[in-house]
This record gives structure tokens, C-alpha cells and sequence, in this order.
């Protein structure tokens, strides 16, 4: 079975493009909006990896992923931020709020797709 | 380029340059065929423009990424909300896309894809285009305000200026920015 991956990311242009890059290279995805979307789908439906963007309306990336964690309903699965914020402060935060790993925007596909196998890799060893 | 003029700070952007600023600042810059979004938060007074050459590119590790649409104005809009904008409040106006550089017009020509593009990006992600000037023949020299969200444009003769776009398309930004890094925890 394809590994499935939950893209939360407030830019529909955006979202279009992890999507594209993620079912070419075989993911089955599906995507939220905004953080309080993403913790939703979440108490529905469990993917084998989350990967989120920082500023967004509604739930920012970093409260996704705190609120993710201190919730007994969701599983720990891994949790990539994708974000055009490039501060080692922020990616700190991400790290304590424990997110699983940090992509600068723009990104590019091979790397996002590497990054992804690795974490996945990872999950299942 | 960047110093103040009267408590304004004036900022001059190149091709793949992206500046969002949440103090009074006037971006300007020189456009052919190329495209420079404006977005602008009216409640935060924070605004902010991009100038990118071409809709795509094609993803090589050596390539500017925001001299391309796809990532100039996702950066414009993560800088305007890393500033404290609201994307749900943000307005737009688009220019550029003339026929300059001997560029003969069609829908496939570079400033009609610009153009497309640009449009088609914001009406996706929701953005109001409040006013655009697109197409044409002449270069435009555009100033936005990033407090009031006000632009004027000057159209330009072509004589001269056309090869100031071309030497600006070829220039490469003071920092040019390369795609992100990727950190694993």
C-alpha cells in the first residue's frame, strides 16, 4: 500500500504543488487548509506522515503541531514543516513543539521527495 | 538599493528580488515583459512587491527561484505574514508584461504567459486584484508604497530603456536567494 501524507498548507497554489510532486512519486495525499482542519482530518483519518506550512490563518503550523502531540487521539506520526521561514529561533520552536523535521520554501521536489522517503524509512525501521 | 528619503525608506528591486515591509517604504522597479505583484494588508499597513521573469522554471539546484512566479509570490505572501499581514485581508495590483525585446504578441509569448499566470495565481488564492497595468510596449517604471498600497506607474519611452530591461534581466540579484534547506530532527 502507498504511503499517505496529510499536506496542511493555507496556498491552494502551493498545496497544488506538494500534491503534484508527492502522487507522482506514488503518495496517495490529501490536504487541509489550516492547522484546525489538519487536527479534524486528523481524529479521522491517520496518514503515515504530516507535512505543514507555518503561517496560516485559523491554527499557525507551530500550534498544529503542539496541539498534534498533546493529542491522545492522534498517533505520533511524523511531522515535516514546509515554510518560507528560514529562522534557526522558528525552527527551534518546531523542533520543541516536536515537529519531526524543517524545509525551507521554495522547495524542490527531489529534495522534498528525498526528505520524505527518509522520514518514512525511518517510521518503518 | 535601499536609503530614505523624508522617513520613506525607498527600495529599488531587480529581477527575483521579493521586499515586504511593515514601516512606510516606496518599491520601485523597472519592468518589460517581466511581472511585479503588490500585496498589500490595508488593516496592518504592510505591503510588499516581487518582479519575476517567467510563470515556472524547471527546478535546477543553480536556478533563483523567486525569479520565477510560482515562488515569487508564495515568498511575498510568507514575508507579508511573517511581518503580522493577514492573507485573508490582502489586496493586489499586478504590472508589467509588455512587448519589449522585439517579443512579438501571442497567447503563448512570455508576456502573455506572465500575465495569465500572475492573474490566474491570485484569483486561486483568493486575492482581490484592486488595479493592474499589463501589456502594451513600453517598459513601466512602477513605485508601490507599502503603508497606503498606492502605485504609480510611468510608462517609458522605448528608445534607451529597452536596453535596460535587457542588462536587468541579465543581472543577477545582490543576494540571490536558492531553494530552501532541509533540516531532519
Amino acid at each position: 500500500m502507498n504511503s499517505r501524507i496529510l499536506i496542511v498548507d493555507d496556498s491552494t497554489t502551493v498545496r497544488r504543488m506538494v500534491n503534484m510532486t508527492l502522487t507522482s512519486a506514488g503518495y496517495e495525499v490529501w490536504e487541509a487548509s489550516n492547522g484546525a482542519e489538519a487536527i479534524e482530518s486528523l481524529e479521522h483519518q491517520i496518514p503515515d506522515l504530516v507535512i505543514t506550512d507555518v503561517n496560516m490563518p485559523e491554527m499557525d503550523g507551530l500550534t498544529f503541531v503542539r496541539t498534534a502531540r498533546g493529542n491522545p487521539r492522534i498517533p505520533k506520526i511524523p511531522i515535516l514543516v514546509l515554510t518560507t521561514v528560514n529562522d534557526p529561533s522558528f525552527k527551534e520552536q518546531g523542533r520543541l513543539a516536536g515537529a519531526t523535521g524543517w524545509l525551507c520554501k521554495p522547495f524542490q521536489p527531489t529534495k522534498l521527495c528525498d526528505a520524505v522517503r527518509v522520514v518514512l524509512a525511518r517510521r518503518t525501521s | 538599493m535601499n536609503d530614505a528619503t523624508n522617513g520613506k525608506d525607498r527600495v529599488t528591486i531587480y529581477v527575483g528580488d521579493v521586499h515586504a515591509a511593515a514601516h512606510p517604504t516606496e518599491v520601485r522597479t523597472l519592468l518589460g515583459s517581466c511581472i511585479a505583484v503588490c500585496l498589500f494588508d490595508p488593516k496592518q499597513c504592510i505591503g510588499g512587491m516581487n518582479h519575476f521573469l517567467l510563470p515556472e522554471g524547471s527546478h535546477a539546484a543553480d536556478e533563483d527561484p523567486t525569479r520565477f512566479g510560482v515562488y515569487a509570490i508564495d515568498d511575498l505572501i510568507g514575508k507579508l505574514m511573517m511581518l503580522g499581514a493577514d492573507r485573508r485581508r490582502m489586496v493586489a495590483k499586478v504590472f508589467g508584461g509588455a512587448h519589449v525585446l522585439g517579443m512579438r504578441e501571442s497567447d503563448d509569448g512570455v508576456p502573455q504567459r506572465n500575465v495569465k499566470f500572475a492573474r490566474g495565481f491570485l484569483q486561486d488564492e483568493g486575492f482581490k486584484i484592486l488595479a493592474e497595468d499589463v501589456g502594451g510596449y513600453q517598459p513601466r517604471i512602477v513605485v508601490f508604497s507599502t503603508c497606503d498600497g498606492k502605485a504609480r506607474v510611468k510608462r517609458l519611452a522605448r528608445s534607451g530603456m529597452v536596453e535596460r530591461v535587457a542588462r536587468q534581466h541579465l543581472s543577477v540579484p545582490a543576494e540571490p536567494p536558492k531553494f530552501g534547506d532541509v533540516t531532519l530532527f
